[in-house]
Formats: C-alpha cells, structure tokens, sequence
C-alpha cells in the first residue's frame, strides 16, 4: 500500500515540484516559453485523448477548440475588460457548450463519420474565425495583453506558475475522474455500446459529455494560450495543428495522462528538434536503432507481422537519409511529422508511456489496493416478495423489418417471482421479441406495459432504468475490463456524488463500496477468486456467469436471460441452472429463452412457445412440450408422439 | 437580381458538383468492400494532377496524359491500401483513418518539395470559350468534367454489373465472410477497390485542373467537399452523390455570391454535420438494424 503511493502518486508529486522550482534556475526567457507552451499542450492533449484514448474515437477538432478558446479569451480581454480567470471560465463554456453541439449529431455514428464531422467542424472554424472580422479582426489578427491578476502585473514567471497550476489541477481533476465510474463507463462504452446502454448506464450520453469535457479543456488551454502569445491569427489553428497534436497523444500514449505529458512535451519541442539539423540526426538515428531493434526481436520471437516490425524501420531509415541529405529540415516538417507518425502508430500503437508502464509495472510489480470484504448478500439483493401479481405484461406485439414478421402479434403476461420460458424453433420470433421489450428495437405495433406503467420503448438505456436487465446470446461483456469493473459498471443507485465532487476526489467512498456489493455479486455466481481477471482471460463458462452477475447489479424487477445455457459444457449449464434457480429465491421475475429443454422442464413455472412469429402455445412446461402445435413445429408434422421423452437438441444460433 | 444571373451560378457550381461526387464516388468504392476510406484522399488528386502536369510539360499528348494519370492514381491508391489500410483492416481496429492521414500529410510535403508550393495553370486542349445554352453559359471544359464524370461513373457500375470480378467486388461488399468461403479474396478485392478509387480521384484531378489551376493546396478543400456529398448521400448510393454533388455545387456557388467568397466552403461543411443530425446514414443510405 505504502508503497503504492509512493510510486504512483510520488512520482506525481517530484515532476510537479520539479517544474515548479524550475523557473528559480533558469532564466532563459526563452525556456521558460518553452515550459509555459509545455504546460499549455498538457492540458490541450490531456483533454484530446478523452476522446482518442477513452472513447476510442479520432477527434479532429481539438485545434479548433484551442482556437475558439484563444478567441474567445481574447475577445472577452479585449472588448469586455474581464479577468484571466473570468476568461478561463468563459472559453471552458463556449468550448463545453459547442463541443455538445457537435457532439450531439457527431457522436451518433461512429469511426469515419466522426472524424470527418470533427474535420469539418476545424475548417468551419477556421472559416468562421476569418470572415467574421468585426469581432476577430480577421486574417490581420488579434492583438491583446494579459491582464493583471488580483491587481497585479504578471511576469512571464508568474504566468508560467499559473499556467503550471491548472496543469496540476487538471492533473488531478481528470484522475479522479477517470478512476470513477465515469471512468468506467468509458472504457465500456468503447468496448460494447450496446451492453453500455442496456446496463442502463447510457453510451451516447457519456459518448456526449467525454466529449464536451475535452473540448471545455481545449478551451482552457486556448484562453492560457492567447494569455501567452497575446496575438492570436485563425490559420494558427488548422488541421496541420490537429495532426500534431494527435501525433502528441499517440506518441506520448493514449488513456494515460503522462502519456499527454510526454506528447505535450514533444509537440513543444518539436519545432526546436527540426531547427537543429545536429539534434534531427541524432533523434533520426536513435529512432531508427530503436525500430530495427524492436523490428528484429520482433520478427525473431514472431510477435510481429512481417509489416508492422519492416515498415517502421522503413520509416525511421527514410527519416534518417533525409536528415542526412535535405538542406533545410523545416521544409519538409510535414513529411518529418508523417514518418514519425507513421512508425509509432505502426510499430509502438501503445505509445511511449504505454511501452513504458508495461516495463515499469514488471520491474517494480505495484499490486493494486486491497479489495473490501463483499456486502451482505440481502443488502446487494434484498429478497422481494413474489406475489405472483402480473408484473410485465405485452399485448399484441408486432416488429416487422420491412416484410418479414418477426414478431406478428405476441400477447404474453410474466407473473412477478416467476420463471417464464420462451421457447421456438429458430427464427421464431423469440429474440426479437426480448429485443422490443429490452428497447433494441421499437415495436412495429403493441403494448407493453411493467406494472401497468407503460415500458419505454426503442431504448436499451430507458428500458434498463425501468427495470429490465438482460445478458447477450452472442456475449456483450467489457472485455478489456477486469470481471469486478464489468459489474461495478452496472450497479444501480450506488453513484450518487455530483459530477463536481467527483472531480474533487470526494467519490473515493461510494467507490469502495461499489467493490464490495460487485463482490458480493460476483460470489452470487461463484467468480468471487476471479475479481481482478480481465474479462476476456476468464473461459467461456465464467462469462456466461459474468453477465449475469452485471445484469443482476441492475437489481432489476425483471431479468431478461437470451440463451444462458448456449454452448456450455454439461457441467456449466448444471452451474448456470443453480444459479437462476438462486436468482428466483432472491424474488427477482426472469425471462428465460433457452432450447435446452430439460433447463427448461427444470426451471420454468410458465412457457410460452412461439412459431412464426405468433405464439402457439402457452402452459407448464409439460403441457406445452405435449402440444401437438409444438411438437408439429419443432419435428414437423409427421412427428412421433414421444417428443417429450427427448429433450430437444440444443441449436447453435437461436432465431 | 436578375434570374438568368442566379441560373448562371447555379449551373457552373453544379458543374463543379459533379467534380465533388466523382471523388465521393471513389470514397463509396472503398468503403463498400472495406468499410474504410482514404482521409488522405485529397492528396492523392493532388499528386495525380501533378503527375499529369509533369507528363504534359514533357511533352505527351492529353490523350496519352489521362490514362497514365488514372494509371498513377491506381498505383497511389494500391499504395495507400497497403501502407495505411491493410494492418488495420486486419487488427479490425479504426488505425486506418490516423494512417491515411499519415500518408495524405507526407505525400502532400513531398509535393511541396518537389514541384513547388505555387499554383501551376494546367494547359488542355479543351477550348474554354463559352457559348450559350437554355440562357447561360457553358464553356467546352464545364462539358468535359460532365462527360468525363458520368462516363467513368457509368463505366465502373458496368463493371460492377457485368463482369465476374467487379461482381465479386459487389459479393465482398455485400458480405464480406461469406465472399471468402465461396473462395473471393477479399483482401484482393478491396485492393482493387482502392486502385479504381485512386483512379477515380486521379481522373477528378485532371478535370478540374484547367478550371483551379494545380498546386499543394489544390484538393484540400475540394476533398473536404467531396466528404460532405458522400456523407449526406449516404456510403451507398452511387446515384445519390451525384444528385447531392449538383445541390452542393450550386448551393455553395450561390453562397459565395450573397456571403462573400471567404464563405464560400461553409454550407458543405454546415450539411454534413446537419446530415449527421437528421439522418445520420445519408439522403440515400439505408437504415442500419443493430444485431446482438
């Protein structure tokens, strides 16, 4: 423990004392301005990978709010007299209130629908900024002087302190952030939106706010920036600077915010690097040893392909020839930019830091905080009377896609505390019909209604926070999280501290006891030793397991189960029906799909059979598999009488 | 303001419209077989167009000049498949947008470099003396970036249609697993994707060389542009970018006139992201069905 903080958080503490006594040394005005741009760039790069790194997303608009940010800084000096701190706040607001604006259509597609709205969004800005000239004075640029602070003129050592300061505040503000649920439900929504939303945790609205968190930092860094160079001009911030600034991020290593710092410290550098025609060399050489040396261990222990470990030292010996042959060096910046891009993203994709924390973790093996003792079960899952009311309720349920009937008119009543199977051959109609009332897809036609109150319909995240959980028939785990964050992501009612306080590093508490009711949750289903194992290490059984300890941290009123028992072992499926039947003492009403008909027989008080889209019978599970309709469905209408007797096969892919 | 004035914009922007969609047009190519496209795109019009300066300066013939230009432009774009697309592709990862980028950036410093950071005119042999149409006018090279948009656009449907390979594109793009169990490879057919979008590009470089002359910064907001029809129309419909490219063309054309020609890139940028809003898969795309 102790010697975690020491290592973590002090080495934190070394850098930013260091930087802070800095300027009692040097008084080179000169680095100082190197250190202020430093400082600058962090907050601007950490803010980007919000996006690059958390949401998985390539934002091309991180320039653009620098620039929105400097402007709006500067206007507000300029034509309004107000304070640096005033015009902090005020370019965070524009920049956090454009960025939702952009967000909210941006965001509802993904990958390169994302990046060229992101792309327009810098070139609109750039238009914006130079012919709206009666406020930004246009091409000619935007001359202002920083204001005094408390009364006080600042020196460029106090700037630079003060820049240094909002550094360490956005420093920690972000790592608390980060290490919350905010944090997690990042990483989740990258890895499955649709698991996200239907963990009632909602994808598109984190999506939105990650989004417009970054773009508020921009601005920050934009108005400090506009304090430091007191003249602004549009074409300082072009898609050229957002190409950097993402070669900063991915160099210095995404979702890690020393990797911001090391990217933030290049890009500052950058230009000085490509001054000295000495310095290039010498970078280009050791960029070039370093990708041969990588690129034949590589290839030599088969880790990489062939292209990733040959065209990075490609790149760096291109690098390397140039640097020996071109006259002038700040000529070909953009190819300079483009080879070192080139070869990180190829051959490094985790970045520098990414490269190094995997080596630090090894040398020094930091083990994580203890977990808490798991809560009480009955405080987790308090038992709820089952009172065998009608608890959810679909009349006349219809989707269709275009012609094909999925679902053409099904009426269903789930008692509450009951164990309601549904079952069909495929393409049945089952899953579609799970897939309307958990808000995947909007009903064609149809009612449905939890407790008489009418369920939302055509949203996973609303249906979630009525009450429906569910798991996946294909798995929807998070799996570049560990097993603990997969269910502490879905716990309901837990997160209560605002926003704010979260940033403040008041949510420390709620924290550790979400571990202990996630624990609680994961010994349900028999995973408690596997905690901290990432999801996708753990076998295919204990997945299946996983979800449905995610789904019960819903603690819904009604569980959604599609094919729980689908492609496991004997043993597994023995688990699997032990924990339902768990699942039904705790009071909680479950929907069961399955064709495993002796989990079926087993399990369920009431089955529902569907056959075209309509239903065909409904009962006991005994009644229902001596129905002639069923029967005549599953084997055809030729059928021996003693189907009952076999349990049906289990089939690869439900319909 | 007069009509024939407003008509006269019109039909010139909707000209130059139809330079955006063949671009975009490249872009569907692509991202019908691989879900993925060249953010670099730009660029590569832009070296092709030099590339074909070059060969005209030598001394070839423009006929001579437009195939080996397209021929450039397939290479680039095999190129660009293979450096920027294919790892990422394979990794399934989104890497190909920050690659393509990557190389758009280094092929647009190497053109900086080797022929020169100053706009170039472009000579044709297509006359650019107008004559009068229906009220406006219309100048032969106007005609010619119709004639030679439409009619590679015709001809690489054709293919699609017609012949066995450019069915097996159409097989990859509608599924690409079950294309390579029917023995398709499909790694060779987004190549071949990416050298006709290549192709494509190069073709929108020559035709609209003559009409903005030919330097580095020549496509950048031609490209920008040609994103916003193929977003708007949608990832699929090769009718739909040319009915969006004409809109665009003369909608900016018109802007430019009432705002000022600063403005005049705005309502492409301004369509896409309400496109993204209202119907985030494009005028003409279909409707995607989520699947667990």
């Amino acid at each position: 423990m102790l010697k975690r903080l020491l290592l973590v958080r002090g080495s934190e503490l070394v850098m930013f004392a260091l930087l802070a006594i800095i300027p009692l040394f040097v008084q080179s005005g000169y680095a100082l301005g190197l250190l202020t741009l430093l400082a600058i760039y962090g907050i601007l790069l950490i803010g980007l990978d919000v996006t690059v790194g958390y949401l998985g997303q390539v934002n091309l608009a991180q320039a653009a709010f620098l620039g929105i940010g400097a402007y709006a800084a500067g206007i507000g000096v300029t034509r309004y007299g107000i304070g640096i701190f005033t015009a902090v706040l005020v370019a965070a607001a524009i920049c956090t209130l454009l960025g939702a604006l952009l967000a909210l259509p941006a965001l509802r597609l993904d990958g390169p629908q994302f990046a060229l709205a992101t792309l327009s969004f810098t070139a609109l800005t750039t238009i914006v900024l130079n012919e709206l000239e009666p406020l930004t004075m246009g091409a000619q640029g935007l001359s202002l002087s920083r204001p005094p602070l408390l009364g006080r003129t600042l020196t460029s050592r106090d700037f630079y302190w003060l820049c240094m300061g909002f550094l360490a505040l956005v420093w920690m503000g972000m790592r608390n952030l980060l290490s919350s649920q905010w944090g997690r439900a990042f990483e989740a929504l990258r890895d499955s939106p649709i698991a996200t939303d239907a963990m009632g945790v909602g994808a598109y609205r984190h999506k939105v706010a990650g989004f417009a968190l970054g773009s508020a930092l921009g601005g920050v860094a934009g108005a400090l920036y506009a304090f430091n160079f007191q003249y602004l001009q549009p074409h300082a911030f072009v898609y050229e600077l957002t190409v950097i600034l993402l070669l900063g991020v991915v160099l210095g290593g995404r979702k890690s915010l020393w990797g911001a710092f090391v990217g933030a410290s290049l890009v500052a550098l950058l230009p000085n690097l490509l001054s000295s025609k000495t310095l290039f060399q010498a970078f280009s050489a050791a960029g070039f040893a370093m990708a041969l040396f990588a690129g034949v261990r590589g290839l030599s222990q088969k880790s990489l392909k062939p292209f990733q470990a040959i065209s990075p030292i490609v790149a760096t010996a291109t690098l390397l020839v140039g640097s020996m042959v071109v006259k002038n060096t700040e000529d070909w910046r953009k190819a300079i930019f483009a080879l070192m891009l080139f070869s990180v993203v190829v051959g490094l994709p985790e970045g520098l830091m990414g490269f190094a924390t995997g080596f630090l973790a090894r040398l020094f093996r930091v083990d994580p905080p203890p977990l808490p003792p798991p809560a009480p079960l009955d405080e987790v899952l308090p038992s709820r009377p089952a009172d065998g009311e009608v608890l959810l309720e679909i009349r006349d349920l219809k989707r269709w896609f275009g012609g094909v009937k999925a679902v053409d008119g099904v009426t269903l009543r789930v008692r509450s505390g009951h164990i309601h199977g549904l079952i069909g051959p495929n393409g049945s109609g089952k899953s579609t019909v799970v897939n309307v009332v958990s808000g995947l897809y909007t009903p064609t036609e149809g009612t449905m209604l939890l407790r008489g109150e009418p369920l939302p319909i055509g949203s996973l995240f609303r249906a979630a926070r009525a009450g429906v959980a569910r798991t996946f028939q294909n798995l929807q785990l998070f799996t570049g999280m560990t097993a603990l964050e997969n269910v502490m992501v879905a716990l309901r009612g837990v997160y209560r501290v605002p926003l704010p306080l979260v940033l403040l590093g008041f949510g420390r508490g709620e924290e550790r006891r979400a571990q202990a009711e996630a624990l609680a949750l994961l010994a349900f289903v028999g995973l408690e030793g596997q905690a901290r194992a990432p999801a996708k290490d753990l076998t295919y059984g204990a997945q299946r397991f996983l979800e449905m300890a995610r789904a019960l941290a819903r603690r819904p009123e009604v569980l959604i189960l599609d094919e729980p028992a689908a492609g496991l072992a004997h043993p597994d499926v023995v688990k699997q029906v032990e924990i339902i039947r768990r699942i039904r003492q705790r009071g909680i009403t479950v929907v069961l799909i399955e064709h495993h008909m002796d989990v079926v027989t087993e399990l369920c008080d009431v089955v529902t059979a569907l056959d075209g889209g309509k239903m065909i019978a409904e009962g006991t599970p005994a009644e229902v598999k001596r129905h002639p309709k069923v029967i005549e469905a599953y084997l055809g209408s030729e059928a021996p009488g003693d189907a009952d007797t076999h349990p049906l096969a289990p089939e690869p892919a439900g319909g | 303001m007069p009509e024939s004035i407003i008509a006269q914009m019109a039909v010139s922007g909707a000209l130059m419209g139809l330079v955006y969609a063949l671009i975009a047009y490249g872009f569907q190519l692509t991202f019908a077989t691989s879900k993925s496209l060249n953010f670099g795109q730009g660029e590569l019009v832009m070296v092709s167009a030099f590339f074909s300066l070059t060969l005209l300066t030598l001394g070839l013939p423009y006929l001579l000049v437009v195939p080996a230009g397209l021929l450039f432009g397939a290479a680039v774009g095999m190129a660009v498949e293979r450096t920027g697309v294919r790892l990422a592709l394979e990794q399934r990862s989104e890497g190909w947008i920050l690659l393509t980028i990557i190389i758009g950036l280094f092929l647009f410093s190497f053109a900086e470099n080797i022929w020169g950071r100053d706009d170039r005119p472009f000579p044709t042999p297509i006359p650019s003396t107008p004559f009068h149409v229906f009220g406006v006018d219309v100048t032969p090279l106007e005609i010619s970036v119709l004639v030679g948009v439409l009619a590679v656009m015709g001809m690489i449907e054709l293919f699609k249609r017609q012949t066995l390979l450019g069915k097996a594109v159409e097989a990859v793009a509608a599924d690409r697993d079950a294309a390579e169990l029917m023995g398709i490879s499909a790694t060779r057919t987004v190549v071949l994707s990416y050298a006709l979008s290549g192709g494509v590009a190069a073709l929108a470089g020559i035709l609209v060389s003559p009409i903005t002359t030919v330097g580095p910064t020549m496509a950048s907001a031609l490209v920008l542009k040609a994103f916003s029809v193929a977003v708007v129309a949608g990832l699929e419909s090769g009718f739909g970018v040319v009915v969006i490219g004409l809109f665009l063309g003369a909608l900016e054309s018109l802007a430019s006139f009432y705002l000022g020609s600063g403005w005049r890139e705005a309502p492409g940028l301004i369509l896409l992201i309400l496109a993204l809003a209202v119907r985030p898969t494009g005028v003409f795309g279909k409707a995607v069905i989520r699947k667990v």
